[in-house]
């Protein structure tokens, strides 16, 4: 696999699951965690599934880590925003000429509640679940081959790009590009950078396309992948039983919330 | 069904990926660039202009979902289908011959950034509190203080970025498209879009 992926081996039991067994996983929690009634489930499920699954699959270090990274910036901006601008609250903690209001602290508390639920759950996936084992067992239950391809290339290609990017970055540096300063002088760095970027890699597709014609790419019919998928009868029942806990949440969250 | 597939040829389907990765690349070059915009949809509007609206719309959900689920950008995966709309109208603008004209493409652009901050602010107010983490949060911050609430200062951001972003999107593709080879150009499904 590239770098372009958070993904760990750690021979869990989580990675053993078929990846589609893992996405009806990740897809409960994600349900769940918006779906069910009361401002803060999404800190349950946080909690109670996310947390426990991600220390099941022992990514718990990892998956902290990058939580952190990602959840912290909304969570700051959300709490100064929504705590010092709410309109009409009840003022608690004053800062000079502001003041934290109680009613967006609450709010702030419990959106970020929320970003935890759903960027936890996507980051569960991320770390446990090889993307080209999930695109096969997609492909095996009828989605399109050319997605897998564009899935899978993508995969590969992004990680290249970046460097290249870097690349034209210092190129144009070196000769003089300006890339810090003034916003008038960023936004006209921009176009020497992108411009070469993508000039560049678009005329590499027509030998992409024909590399692939080569390879029998638009022939109908089975094709045989060398990565081996395990299933078992337990795990069909559990992701039906997964999508039913979803309508389940859905359907708990519109009655009670009444 | 079948209009659909033809627009999916196997140039088009080895131009998607790249373009995919265009569009994280150069949304990290702007990162770098600390520019107020976010331009990861360059690749997006190129494929819809070049291939069609379904093409266009392929390419712009998952460019979301993969920068997402591979763990790097996951804050991104719940706007997927606004990049999924970006693309589709980049390429019903291009059909309606939008493109031919820099100012009308112009416009295209336009009236795609106020869609795209109209179809992200319901899940940015319900999902983040309004908030993107980012530079553009003052905005949400003046608006709110204006007394505004948590979704309309939330769309005010975005009306205010959006349209900037996509403005300057399209003319970016404009200028890939006018500097690409016309033999490369004629290969692709709606090439009769292009400007000259």
């Amino acid at each position: 696999m590239s770098a372009f992926s958070l993904y760990v081996d750690r021979n869990s039991g989580l990675n053993r699951l078929n990846p589609l067994t893992m996405l009806a996983l990740i897809g409960f929690c994600l349900v769940a965690g918006l779906a069910l009634p009361g401002a803060w489930a999404p800190y349950a499920v946080f909690l109670l599934a996310i947390l426990p699954l991600a220390a099941g699959g022992r990514v718990l270090r990892p998956f902290l880590s990058a939580a952190l990274k990602i959840v912290l910036p909304f969570a700051v901006s959300v709490t100064l925003i929504q705590g010092l601008f709410w309109t009409g609250g009840t003022p608690i903690v004053h800062l000079g000429p502001l003041s934290l209001k109680r009613e967006g602290l609450i709010f702030a508390a419990q959106s970020t509640g929320r970003i935890l639920a759903v960027l936890g759950s996507f980051l569960l996936l991320a770390l446990t679940t090889r993307t080209d084992a999930l695109m096969i067992a997609l492909a095996q239950h009828g989605a399109p081959k050319s997605l897998t391809y564009i899935v899978l290339a993508t995969l590969q290609i992004a990680p290249r790009f970046q460097a290249k990017a870097n690349t034209i970055l210092d190129a144009q540096r070196a000769r003089g590009l300006e890339v810090e300063g003034g916003i008038g002088r960023r936004v006209r760095a921009l176009i020497p950078l992108t411009i070469p970027l993508v000039l560049g890699s678009i005329v590499d597709i027509e030998e992409r396309a024909i590399a692939l014609e080569a390879r029998a790419f638009s022939r109908s019919g089975p094709k045989t992948s060398l990565l081996v998928l395990r299933d078992s009868h337990m795990q069909r029942i559990g992701r039906w039983v997964l999508v039913g806990g979803m309508i389940a949440a859905v359907i708990l969250g519109i009655v009670l919330r009444r | 069904m079948k209009s659909i597939k033809r627009d999916f040829t196997t140039l088009v389907l080895a131009l998607i990926p790249v373009a995919i990765a265009i569009n994280i690349a150069i949304g990290q070059i702007v990162v770098l660039l600390k520019l107020p915009v976010y331009l990861d949809s360059i690749g997006t509007v190129l494929v819809g202009l070049l291939a069609g609206p379904w093409a266009g719309l392929v390419t712009g959900a998952l460019t979301n979902l993969i920068w997402g689920l591979s763990g790097l950008n996951p804050a991104y995966t719940p706007f997927f289908y606004v990049a999924a709309a970006i693309g589709l109208l980049a390429g019903i603008f291009g059909s309606l011959g939008w493109a031919r004209k820099l100012w009308q493409w112009l416009v295209a652009g336009l009236i795609t950034g106020v869609t795209a901050a109209v179809l992200s602010a319901p899940t940015a107010a319900a999902i983040y509190g309004g908030v993107t983490g980012a530079g553009t949060d003052l905005i949400v911050a003046g608006l709110r203080a204006a007394g505004l609430s948590v979704i309309q200062a939330t769309f005010g951001q975005g009306v205010f970025s959006d349209p900037i972003d996509k403005v300057v999107s399209f003319l970016v593709v404009w200028l890939i498209v006018v500097a690409l080879p016309r033999r490369f150009r004629a290969r692709f499904p709606r090439s009769t879009n292009l400007p000259k």
